[in-house]
């Protein structure tokens, strides 16, 4: 019995057929792939970018006030920062703010530990699309810490 | 292409010729399958369909370093492997090219030791660092892009070269290659 069953099975091309199948029930679906450079995929709201400076919204004043910590928390000591103070304002001026993006493994420390409020100086953004010709364009100065880096819009 | 290769003056033909060239070159990037930690799964990832790398026509993983034109460096260099990689590069044909991904191919990332590579720049010279921990795998192909306009700008039967000077992200002309 076992032995005409498996006879018929081959004859008939059972298995192909159930393969083809599945093959078959995904072919009617709309295709599955992104197209990059004009379609993006949203990140999601706790994705961990690029490391960035924020400005307070409506007047655009300097947020960060050089407390070093983001320094002291960073696992590679990639931050280096300084600022100096100014007679009748209240928080230090920040100067410098080196960061060195090509060792970052960007686990979120250092944002993490920031203690500015209500606006947080430093914020994991949303810019993943990091590529530079030259491992100098990697350490970041302040004003592309606060604008981000310059990144090359390609579309098809 | 050791006949044509910068042999040529600037004129019109030599530089259609160039722009051919460097089309062909840039929309059949065939990288070498070398994943070595992490970032290999993002790469492959972008491989696959969802992110589809071979919309750049550069999905041909070669096995064989003789076939590729890319080398994508994807994960941690260790010294012991180090050796291997430059072979690697060495045995590739001469159009070639690399991509350092991730945080521990450009500077070793995380792993200040001794036993990890500071950097794969320091054993074979690098196109494109992208980024990342890992990267994305929309960063990989955004990095590829950013190698493909470079191939763009590229002259290959032109006795001129362009050079990317240390701390400029555009390339500059130069008169003499040496």
């Amino acid at each position: 019995m076992q032995k005409i069953l498996k006879f018929f099975q081959t004859i008939f091309l059972i298995d192909l057929l159930k393969g083809m199948w599945v093959t078959l029930k995904y072919t009617p679906q709309p295709a599955f792939t992104f197209q990059y450079p004009d379609e993006r995929r949203p990140v999601s709201p706790r994705f961990r970018g690029l490391l960035r400076l924020q400005v307070e919204p409506e007047s655009g004043a300097q947020t960060c006030i050089v407390c070093d910590q983001c320094a002291k928390a960073c696992p590679d000591d990639l931050i280096d920062l300084g600022g100096h103070r100014e007679p009748g304002l209240k928080i230090k001026v920040l100067d410098y703010f080196d960061f060195n993006l090509s060792r970052c493994s960007f686990c979120g420390l250092c944002s993490e530990v920031c203690p500015t409020k209500p606006v947080k100086a430093l914020i994991m953004s949303e810019d993943y699309e990091l590529g530079s010709y030259n491992r100098d364009l990697q350490i970041l100065r302040v004003d592309e810490m606060y604008d981000g880096v310059p990144i090359e819009n390609y579309s098809r | 292409m050791g006949l044509i290769e910068q042999r040529f003056d600037d004129n019109i033909i030599t530089t259609n010729l160039d722009k051919i060239l460097n089309w062909a070159r840039r929309s059949s990037l065939w990288p070498l399958g070398f994943g070595l930690a992490c970032c290999a799964i993002e790469m492959m990832a972008a491989s696959a369909s969802r992110f589809d790398i071979s919309r750049f026509g550069a999905e041909v993983f070669r096995a064989s370093p003789r076939q590729a034109d890319l080398m994508i460096v994807a994960g941690t260099v260790t010294k012991k492997m180090a050796p291997v990689l430059r072979r690697l590069y060495d045995q590739m044909p001469e159009p070639k090219w690399v991509i350092s991904m991730g945080s521990c191919s450009n500077a070793g990332g995380p792993f200040p030791t001794y036993s990890v590579l500071q950097g794969v720049d320091k054993i074979v010279p690098v196109d494109v660092y992208i980024s990342g921990c890992p990267p994305r795998p929309e960063a990989l192909l955004y990095g590829l892009m950013r190698l493909q306009d470079k191939i763009r700008k590229e002259n290959t039967v032109l006795r001129k070269a362009r050079v990317i000077k240390s701390g400029q992200s555009e390339p500059v002309l130069v008169e003499d290659r040496g």
